[in-house]
C-alpha cells in the first residue's frame, strides 16, 4: 500500500520543480495533434519528442514525455469520431459508436464523452496505480501464457458483437483477419506468408493495413457527399454540447469503472498494451447492456467504454515499467530510454531507492490528466472545425497526411504499399458486405492469439489438465463463460417479458377494440 | 513529424551531394581531407529504446566532438537486422552512413537463416565494446539451486523442467550443446519458443517457465528477481561476476558468443577508402578512452571498451564461423 512519508516527499518534488509543470501544456498539445494525424501512432509521437528531452532536467523530460503520452493517449479518438479513422490502434473501438454519433450530428456530444472519460479514468488508473504500485507489478510477471491466451479469446468474443447481415460472412472476415494477422516468423521460427518479401518477415504492419482497411472504405463513401455530415444544421461546432457530453459522462460509472479496471489489468501486462484493452472493455460493456442493439448505432456508452479502457492502460503499463523496468507497450519502451538518458534505470531498485521519485511521476501524471479536459476542450473545438470544410478539400489532405504517415510507421515504401494494397481489400469487403472491422480484429488479435496458444501447448507438453494447474486462466475462462451465461439468460428473460409484455398489450388492445365495437353501436 | 522530414531532406540532400561528387570525380584523398564536411547517419537496425539504439544516442556527443560534425541516429529496425543491413548496403560507400548494431549475432543470423542478400564480411568492425553471454537463470524464489541440479533432473526425465528460448539464436544453439554433453536429447525436451529476449526474460523471472537461457545483460535491472545458473562465458563476466560459469558445472561444452555490439561500417567503404575509415577508427579509439564517455555510459550500464578493428573483426568473424558449424541446431 502506500508509503506515506515516500508520499509527502513526493509532493516536495512536486512543488519544488514546480518549472518543469510548464512541460504539461506543450507536451499535450504535441500529444493530441500527432495522435490525431492517422499513421502517427503514440509511440512514435513519442520518438519524436525524446532527442528533445534530453536536454532538460530528469524530472522535466519524464513530464514532458508523460505529458505527450497522454495527449496521445486521446488525440486518436478525435480522427475516429470525426472521420471513422482512428488516429492510433488503441482508438478503434471508438470508432463504433463514435462515427456515427457524428453521422446524427452529435460528434461534439460524443468528443466530449470521450474526452471525460480519458480524464476520469486517466486518473482512476493512476490513484490505482498508486495504491498497488508494487503488488501489481508481481503479479504482472505471473501472467503466463495461458492467461493471455484466454484475454485474446476473451478480445475475439468482440467479433460476436460486431454484427453483420451475414454471420458467415462475420467469420470469414475474421479468419481472414487471424491469418493476415500470423503471417510472419512466428514465435517458434517458422516463417509463414511472407511471399518472399523480406519486410513481411516482422508480420503485416498493422498501422497501414487498419488505416488502409478503414479509411479507403471510409474516403470513398464520403466522397460522393459534399460534407462528412450531410444536415447543414448539424454541422455547428458547440462549445455547449461539448460540454454537455462531458457531464453526459457520469451518468455511466459502471461503464467508467469497468473500462478502467480492464484498461489497468491489461495495460499492465507486458507486450499487450492499450490497443486490445479498448475491444475489450467495448465488448463486454456491450453485451451486459440492456440497449445492446443500440450499440454501433452511435450510443455514447460505446465511446466511454473504449476511450475509458485507454485512457487507465497508461497507468496499467506505467506500473509495469516502473516497478520491473520492463514496457508495457512501444510507449513505455521510450520512455524506459529516456530514463536510461538521463541515468536512471527503472525496476525494482528503483521503486526500493526512489519511492519518492516514482510517487511524484504518478502524482504529476493525475495533474495532466486535469489539464488535459482544458487543453482537451480547446483542441476539440478547433478539431471539430473540419466538419464545416467541403469533403472535396479533406479527403486529399487526409490521403497525403495517412500516407505520409504510414511512410513514417515503417520508413520506407513498404507503408504507403500496405496502405495502398488494404485500401483495395478494403474496398472489396465493403462492396460484398463483409465486415471490415471483423478483419481488423483478426489482425490486430491473431498473432497473440496464436503466439500464446503455442507457449501453453508447449509449456503444457500438450496436456489439457495443465489448465488446473492455471488459477488465474481458470479463473479468467469462468468469468467470461458467466458472463456469456448471464448475457444469454438475461437476454432470454428480457425476450420472455417483452414477449409477455406484447402478449398482454395485444390482449388489452383486442378487450378495448371489443368494447369499442360493443359500446360504439350504443353511442350511435 | 518534423524531425522525420528533415531527416528525409537530409537524406535527399546527401544522395544529391554523393551524385554530384562522383560527377566531378574528385581525388580520394581530396574527399578524405575533407571528411567529414556533413552530418554523418548512425543506422541502428533496431527500434528506439533497445540496447544500440541507447549505446550511439548515449556515445553520440563523444564521437561528435573528435569527427567535429553532428550524428543523425536513423532507427531501422525489422527481420532482425536484415532491413537495416541491406539499406545500410545501399548506402554510397562514403563514410556518411556508420553501424551501430548487435553485429553478432544478428548479420550471421540473418546470412544463416533468412538467406539475406549479403555475406558476413560485407561488413567490418570498428569496435564491438558489449559483449553478451547467454545466462541460464531460474526464478529467485524457484526450487532449481544450480546447473548441475537442472542436468541431474533432465537426466532422469526430461520432460520436468519447461525451458524458455528464443529460437534461432545464439542461446538456443548454446542450450542445446550444453543438453547434448550431458547426454539429454534435446527433442524430448519441454521448450517453450519467445520472440524476443525481453519476453523470455520476463518468464524467467515470472516463474513462467522452469529454465530460461537468455542473453544476460538484460537481466541486470530483474536481478533481484532471478537467480543464475550458468553464464556461458570463458572467464568470469565483469558485469555479472555472481553467475557461475558454465564450466564450474562441471560440463564440457563448446559454445557461442550471446551478443557483440558496436559499431561497423561497410567493408566496401574500408577498401575503397582506407583513410576514411581510419578517421573513423581513431575517433571512435578516442571516444571510447575519453574518461567522460566512460563514466556516462557506466551509469547506463553501457559499454565503451576499446578493443580496436583487429581484435573485434576477429571475434566478430569467429563467432560467425562458430555459428556457420553449428547452423543446423539453430534451425
Amino acid at each position: 500500500m502506500i508509503d506515506i512519508s515516500a508520499f509527502q516527499e513526493a509532493l516536495g518534488i512536486m512543488f519544488s520543480s514546480v518549472g518543469s509543470w510548464g512541460w504539461i501544456v506543450p507536451g499535450l498539445i504535441i500529444g493530441l495533434v500527432f495522435a490525431a494525424i492517422p499513421g502517427i501512432s503514440i509511440t512514435m509521437a513519442m520518438a519524436i519528442v525524446l532527442p528533445m528531452s534530453l536536454y532538460m532536467d530528469f524530472f522535466s523530460a519524464i513530464v514532458f514525455l508523460t505529458s505527450v503520452y497522454t495527449g496521445a493517449g486521446f488525440g486518436g479518438s478525435v480522427p475516429a469520431i470525426l472521420m471513422n479513422i482512428p488516429g492510433t490502434p488503441s482508438s478503434f473501438a471508438t470508432t463504433f459508436d463514435g462515427y456515427a454519433m457524428s453521422q446524427k450530428g452529435e460528434h461534439n456530444e460524443a468528443l466530449g464523452y470521450a474526452l471525460f472519460a480519458s480524464t476520469l479514468c486517466g486518473i482512476f488508473g493512476y490513484v490505482l496505480l498508486l495504491l498497488v504500485l508494487e503488488p501489481l507489478a508481481d503479479i504482472v510477471l505471473r501472467i503466463g501464457p495461458l492467461e493471455m491466451f484466454a484475454v485474446a479469446i476473451w478480445g475475439m468474443l468482440l467479433l460476436g458483437s460486431l454484427g453483420s447481415t451475414y454471420i458467415s460472412r462475420g467469420l470469414l472476415a475474421a479468419a481472414l483477419g487471424i491469418l493476415l494477422g500470423t503471417v510472419g516468423m512466428n514465435t517458434a521460427g517458422f516463417t509463414r506468408g511472407t511471399l518472399g518479401i523480406p519486410q513481411l518477415l516482422d508480420g503485416i504492419a498493422p498501422i497501414p493495413a487498419m488505416i488502409g482497411l478503414l479509411a479507403a472504405s471510409q474516403l470513398l463513401g464520403l466522397a460522393g457527399r459534399d460534407y462528412i455530415i450531410e444536415a447543414d444544421g448539424a454541422r455547428d461546432v458547440s462549445l455547449r454540447k461539448i460540454l454537455k457530453g462531458c457531464w453526459g459522462t457520469l451518468k455511466y460509472p459502471g461503464v467508467l469503472l469497468r473500462g478502467s479496471v480492464i484498461g489497468i489489468v491489461i495495460g499492465a501486462v507486458p507486450g499487450v498494451g492499450s490497443s486490445i484493452g479498448n475491444l475489450i472493455s467495448y465488448a463486454e460493456t456491450k453485451r451486459t447492456a440492456k440497449d445492446s442493439a443500440s450499440f454501433g448505432k452511435g450510443n455514447p456508452k460505446g465511446v466511454i467504454a473504449a476511450e475509458s479502457a485507454v485512457a487507465s492502460g497508461e497507468g496499467g503499463s506505467m506500473a509495469t515499467m516502473l516497478a520491473l523496468g520492463i514496457p508495457g507497450g512501444g510507449a513505455t519502451a521510450i520512455l524506459i530510454a529516456a530514463f536510461m538518458m538521463h541515468n536512471i534505470v527503472p525496476g525494482p531498485s528503483f521503486i526500493e531507492t526512489q519511492k519518492p521519485m516514482a510517487y511524484a511521476i504518478i502524482l504529476n501524471n493525475m495533474v495532466q490528466a486535469v489539464v488535459l479536459l482544458v487543453v482537451g476542450i480547446g483542441f476539440i473545438y478547433a478539431a471539430t472545425n473540419v466538419m464545416k470544410v467541403r469533403t472535396r478539400y479533406v479527403l486529399p489532405a487526409i490521403l497525403v497526411i495517412a500516407t505520409l504517415g504510414t511512410y513514417a510507421v515503417t520508413g520506407e515504401v513498404s507503408g504507403p504499399i500496405t496502405l495502398f494494397v488494404f485500401a483495395m481489400l478494403g474496398f472489396a469487403l465493403n462492396r460484398y458486405q463483409y465486415p471490415v472491422p471483423a478483419v481488423v480484429v483478426g489482425i490486430l488479435l491473431g498473432r497473440m492469439l496464436e503466439t500464446e496458444f503455442l507457449r501453453s501447448y508447449q509449456l503444457s507438453a500438450g496436456h489439457p489438465l495443465y489448465i488446473l494447474e492455471r488459477p488465474g486462466a481458470m479463473a479468467i475462462f469462468v468469468i467470461m463463460f458467466a458472463s456469456l451465461a448471464m448475457t444469454a439468460w438475461g437476454k432470454r428473460k428480457q425476450n420472455r417479458a417483452e414477449a409477455a409484455e406484447a402478449r398482454a398489450m395485444e390482449k388489452l388492445r383486442d378487450e378495448a377494440a371489443a368494447n369499442a365495437a360493443h359500446t360504439t353501436p350504443s353511442k350511435g | 513529424m518534423t524531425h522525420f522530414t528533415r531527416r528525409d531532406v537530409f537524406r535527399m540532400s546527401a544522395g544529391g551531394i554523393a551524385v554530384a561528387s562522383g560527377m566531378v570525380a574528385m581525388p580520394s584523398i581530396l574527399r578524405a581531407a575533407t571528411y567529414p564536411s556533413r552530418p554523418i547517419n548512425v543506422i541502428v537496425p533496431f527500434a528506439t529504446g533497445g540496447y544500440n539504439d541507447r549505446l550511439s544516442r548515449a556515445f553520440m556527443p563523444y564521437l561528435e566532438q573528435e569527427l567535429g560534425q553532428p550524428l543523425v541516429i536513423v532507427n531501422k529496425p525489422g527481420a532482425g537486422t536484415q532491413l537495416g543491413n541491406s539499406y545500410a548496403l545501399n548506402q554510397p560507400a562514403d563514410g556518411y552512413s556508420i553501424l551501430c548494431t548487435s553485429a553478432a549475432p544478428y548479420i550471421p543470423l540473418t546470412v544463416l537463416l533468412q538467406n539475406a542478400p549479403y555475406k558476413v564480411d560485407d561488413f567490418t568492425m570498428i569496435n564491438l565494446p558489449s559483449r553478451d553471454y547467454t545466462l541460464a537463470a531460474t526464478s529467485s524464489g524457484g526450487p532449481v539451486k544450480s546447473f548441475a541440479e537442472v542436468i541431474e533432473k533432465l537426466k532422469k526425465d526430461p520432460s520436468s523442467l519447461s525451458i524458455g528460448v528464443q529460437p534461432a539464436s545464439a542461446d538456443y544453439a548454446n542450450m542445446v550443446l550444453a543438453f547434448q554433453a550431458a547426454g539429454i536429447d534435446p527433442s524430448k525436451l519441454r521448450i517453450v519458443t519467445y520472440d524476443g529476449g525481453g519476453p523470455a526474460r520476463n518468464a524467467t523471472a515470472g516463474a513462467q517457465v522452469d529454465v530460461g537461457f537468455v542473453g544476460g545483460e538484460g537481466f541486470l535491472p530483474l536481478k533481484s528477481k532471478i537467480r543464475p545458473l550458468a553464464i556461458f562465458a570463458a572467464e568470469t563476466v565483469d558485469w555479472y561476476p555472481d553467475a557461475p560459469l558454465i564450466g564450474a558445472s562441471g560440463l564440457k561444452t563448446d559454445f557461442v558468443e550471446g551478443s557483440q555490439r558496436g559499431w561497423a561500417v561497410t567493408t566496401k567503404l574500408k577498401n575503397e577508402h582506407p583513410d576514411i575509415f581510419k578517421t573513423l577508427v581513431m575517433a571512435t579509439e578516442k571516444a571510447s578512452k575519453n574518461p567522460k564517455a566512460i563514466e556516462t555510459l557506466k551509469l547506463q550500464e553501457l559499454a565503451t571498451t576499446w578493443y580496436g578493428p583487429e581484435a573485434s573483426n576477429k571475434a566478430y568473424l569467429d563467432n560467425a564461423a562458430k555459428m556457420a558449424k553449428y547452423v543446423d541446431l539453430l534451425k
